[in-house]
């Protein structure tokens, strides 16, 4: 077998080190004790000032959390019956449903935060964590379906089949057979949710009203207050949390689809 | 014969996308013919005025600069794109060299143009070293401008690239290439006669990811770009919350859903082709 | 162990719970397409009936049908005298054994078999008696706690088995069941299912594509093709009198010579005029008038063939000469192409090695041979006139 070449090698490299070296040069100055970029000595303060002094931050913080958990649980339960749909049945106007599920895949998210402000506009709901949930579950609903369809499309429709010739009712199949089946599924398109909800900005930016931010805004607010060492320090506990959750939940993943 | 229970399955999706996205996307379209309201908002009456407003030179540049800096960190994307996920593809070390990819990508989006601000603001540590080692006085500006945006979307975007790049190229069955060669192609001629035809869904596919997202990009410039590299985004947000000229913000939005479109029949032509 | 087995069994067959099936003039589209064309058949209590035919025939959909799967478009099926279409698959008293098994991938075998008991809310002690009774039924009784994805492809086919039976049907459709294993054991397990089926003494409907599965184990053989029935019969009415040009060339292999019937000599015999092969007599097994146009078919292991006309050949043979063109060794039987006739496709002729025994010599090659076969081998399997 023919081995890559040296271009290639040269490129990756390149990539590689383009996409971490912004991120590690973060991680070194939350250590520095000075608030220019010039290091002056090793100091916690920044990370003492996150976790004592930083009320707002945390404030947007736990809204954040609000949102992602109730925003994918019901997200992860519309998917999961779309996608049941979906995959196994056969209806009227199902080209046209499966059309617009990738809409909010497709569409720019600032679209998606331009119309959807337009139409709480016009329906007079005022701005605030309800609107923002709202939104969330919208965009979050596809990535949740597609993520259970994968799964689901594992397996035959005959073991649906089966389950009805052996005496079972919808319900019955439904919970003893759907659901453990396609779990795997629903729990990783459930963790992807709630990582799309931390992570959203530029929906969020639109329909979020007057003390309901949420962490990604009050970043935005700090950036544009000017560079802050205190970001610093959140974006180190930001990596190390995203990749202790991402670990845990690949372990998680892979242990239930270990039957 | 059981009962078809798709609908009832399907009914809370279609409702939820029905409500929450099919029906704010057609009052944005129908608020686009609409003249604008005195302090936001429409008045009900039918109108071009918005559409007009396009035309603006203000907007029309504004549109240029869009289409330039999505066509430039595309492309920069994908032709960096390319190598890297086919040394992937072609290492014995797939999942570790993959992850190195991934991971600074789980680092929150903002946290990550924020990195690029601190290395290339005006106290950044670009900066520092320039006047530290006597090269310049005085700080110089190299965010707010048109490449601080390329580089920054390069660097959130380029993930998106690499993932369907390397997934086509790895299901690539490289004895086509040693067949090439030993027809007496030289190996740069066979992967780009033989391996490039064989995996444009992919490279369709990176296209596609990047250039949407970038076209319709609003954090980015938002952040690092100034008043005279605004794109569409940064126009669509001004007119909603700061000009209030809501006709505008719509025609502008319908405008960019036109372009994703297109962009996307384009794409599903190029794979419908593909399969005959 | 077996005594549970065998008391199991007796139990089984005092209650004998079989049905029979009656299919009538049922049709089945899909959209312009139709599947099924008025199909009739009468499938006996307890007997084991196959479906037979090439692939995309209507044989699934037919057991689909049956199983409440589909809705026919026309025309009824039968219990014992009742229609069923109005019921639902699980009021059917049927069970349906799929291609690929449909065995629960999240279950262990004793919870896959103990599915419908579970839905039936039955005693957990109850559930075990039945559940290990099934499993040695099919011999698994030793694997029930694994899951799916540990077991061959035979132990899922019995585990398949165990959980469709354990609802009691009185009929059992079995879906190509053994077509996803590999030759060998598909031959076992058909055995197996052959003596599953003495022992619950249930209805049977099976379909297959592979006319040996159905020719070695059915009571009765239905031959479709493109959604109609063309033949219904014991596997030796199939295989030896085909019903026509289709059955008998889709049943094993087969020889076609056309002619009309120049004279009928007797009640039984007819003289037999074909441009390609010449005039010799044959077998009467319908009535044919003087002048019809008939198609024999003879099967090649009917004809046998000799470098030379043996003396003393009974008078009731037929004998033609030709070349042989081709042959191909297949181990146990070559298989021979004699040319007899210039314009005609050469026939086949199947010999098996005895050739260091006396009487057999050599045939090779470009050789001159004779065949013959007895009247009473060729059948008439299309009559016009
Ligand atoms: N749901 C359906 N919609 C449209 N056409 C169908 C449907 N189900 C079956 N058919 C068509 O009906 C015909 C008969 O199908 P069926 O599945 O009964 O064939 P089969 O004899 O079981 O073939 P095989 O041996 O390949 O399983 C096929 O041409 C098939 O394409
Ligand atoms: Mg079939």
């Amino acid at each position: 077998m023919s081995k890559p070449g040296k271009f290639s090698f040269g490129v990756f490299v390149f990539v590689t080190l383009f996409l971490h070296i912004p991120l590690a040069i973060l991680v070194i100055s939350s250590f520095n004790s000075s608030k220019s970029m010039r290091w002056e000595g090793f100091s916690l303060k920044w990370y003492h000032e996150l976790f004592y002094n930083s009320g707002p931050l945390w404030h947007s913080f736990w809204n954040s959390i609000i949102v992602a958990i109730s925003s994918s649980v019901v997200a992860t339960v519309i998917g999961t019956l779309g996608a049941i749909g979906l995959c196994w049945y056969s209806f009227r106007m199902k080209k046209a449903i499966q059309t617009l599920t990738f809409f909010p895949v497709i569409l720019p998210e600032i679209i998606i935060g331009v119309s959807i402000l337009i139409f709480f506009n016009k329906i007079g709901l005022s701005l605030s964590l309800f609107t923002i949930f709202l939104a969330h579950v919208t965009f979050n609903i596809p990535f949740v379906l597609m993520t259970v369809m994968a799964r689901l499309e594992e397996f035959d429709f005959s073991i649906v089949e089966a389950a009805y010739d052996l005496g079972a009712t919808e319900i019955d199949m439904l919970l003893r057979v759907i659901l453990p089946i396609s779990m795997p599924g629903i729990i990783a398109g459930l963790l992807l949710a709630i990582t799309l909800s931390l992570e959203d900005f530029v929906i969020t930016f639109f329909v979020a009203g007057p003390g309901s931010s949420t962490l990604p805004l009050h970043i935005f607010s700090m950036i544009r207050f000017g560079v802050s060492p205190t970001i610093n320090a959140l974006s180190v506990v930001i990596i190390v949390g995203t990749a202790l959750l991402a670990l845990s939940s690949k372990n998680l993943y892979s242990s239930l689809l270990k039957r | 014969m059981r009962k078809n229970y798709g609908p009832i399955y399907v009914g809370p999706v279609a409702f939820w996308l029905c409500a929450f996205l099919s029906v704010p996307l057609l009052i944005t379209l129908s608020y686009s013919f609409l003249a604008k309201g005195l302090y936001g908002g429409v008045e009900p009456h039918f109108s071009l005025a918005a559409y007009r407003s396009l035309f603006n030179t203000a907007v029309l540049k504004v549109l240029l600069n869009t289409i330039i800096i999505a066509v430039l960190s595309t492309a920069l994307m994908v032709g960096l794109a390319l190598p890297t996920a086919y040394y992937i593809a072609r290492s014995s070390q797939k999942n570790l060299l993959l992850m190195l990819i991934i991971i600074p990508f789980w680092t929150n989006f903002l946290i990550r143009i924020y990195a690029w601000i601190t290395i290339l603001g005006s106290n950044g540590l670009l900066n520092s070293f320039l006047m530290g080692v006597g090269l310049t006085d005085g700080p110089i500006q190299f965010l707010y401008n048109r490449g601080a945006i390329i580089l920054v979307i390069v660097y959130t975007t380029i993930p998106f690239a690499i993932f369907p790049l390397y997934s086509t190229i790895e299901k690539f069955d490289f004895s086509l290439i040693e067949a090439a060669m030993d027809l007496g192609a030289s190996k740069t001629k066979a992967l780009w006669k033989i391996m490039i035809p064989n995996i444009r869904s992919g490279i369709t596919t990176a296209v596609l990811f990047t250039f949407i997202p970038t076209f319709g990009n609003f954090a980015v410039p938002k952040l690092v770009g100034g008043t005279s590299s605004w794109m569409l985004g940064n126009l669509i947000e001004r007119e909603l919350n700061i000009t209030r000229n809501w006709p505008l913000a719509s025609s502008m939005s319908v405008v960019l859903t036109f372009v994703t479109m297109l962009a996307v029949l384009f794409f599903m032509r190029s794979q419908n082709k593909k399969e005959l | 162990m077996r005594q549970t087995g065998a008391a199991f069994h007796q139990q089984r067959v005092d209650s004998v719970k079989s049905s029979q099936v009656t299919v009538e003039n049922v049709s089945k589209s899909f959209g312009d397409f139709s599947a099924l064309k008025n199909a009739s058949l009468t499938i006996a209590k307890g007997g084991f009936y196959s479906m037979l035919g090439p692939s995309g025939c209507g044989k699934t959909t037919l057991l689909r049908i049956i199983g409440g799967f589909e809705t026919p478009t026309e025309g009824d099926v039968c219990f014992d005298g009742v229609s069923i279409l109005p019921l639902p698959p699980n009021k059917r008293q049927v069970n349906t054994i799929f291609q690929n098994y449909a065995l629960f991938p999240h279950l262990t075998v004793f919870e896959n078999v103990a599915f419908p008991l579970r839905l039936k809310k039955i005693a957990a002690a109850e559930i075990k008696r039945a559940v290990q009774e099934n499993l040695e039924l099919v011999r698994m009784e030793t694997e029930s706690k694994k899951y799916p994805s540990q077991l061959s492809g035979g132990q899922k086919q019995r585990v398949a088995i165990a959980r469709a039976l354990i609802n009691q049907p009185r009929v059992l459709l079995l879906d190509e069941p053994l077509s996803a294993l590999d030759a060998k054991l598909r031959q076992h397990m058909l055995l197996e299912l052959d003596a599953i089926h003495d022992k619950v003494g249930i209805t049977f409907i099976y379909v297959t594509h592979d006319q040996a599965e159905a020719l070695s184990v059915s009571d009765q053989v239905c031959v479709l093709n493109k959604g109609e029935i063309q033949q219904i019969g014991s596997p030796a009415e199939i295989y030896e009198s085909p019903a026509n040009e289709f059955v008998a060339r889709f049943i094993g292999e087969t020889n076609y010579i056309h002619g009309t019937i120049a004279a009928v000599t007797d009640n039984e015999h007819a003289l037999f005029d074909s441009p390609d092969y010449g005039n010799f007599t044959i077998y009467l097994d319908k009535k044919v008038q003087q002048g019809s146009k008939v198609a024999l078919t003879v099967r090649p292991e009917k004809i046998r063939v000799a470098p030379e006309k043996p003396d003393n050949l009974p008078p009731d043979v037929n004998v033609l000469h030709g070349v042989v063109e081709d042959m191909i060794y297949t181990g146990f039987q070559t298989k021979y192409f004699i040319r007899v006739s210039k314009d005609k496709e050469p026939l086949i002729v199947f010999r098996q090695h005895v050739q260091y025994f006396m009487d057999e010599k050599p045939i090779s090659w470009k050789d001159k041979v004779c065949l013959w076969w007895n009247t009473k081998d060729s059948f008439m399997v299309e009559v016009s006139k």
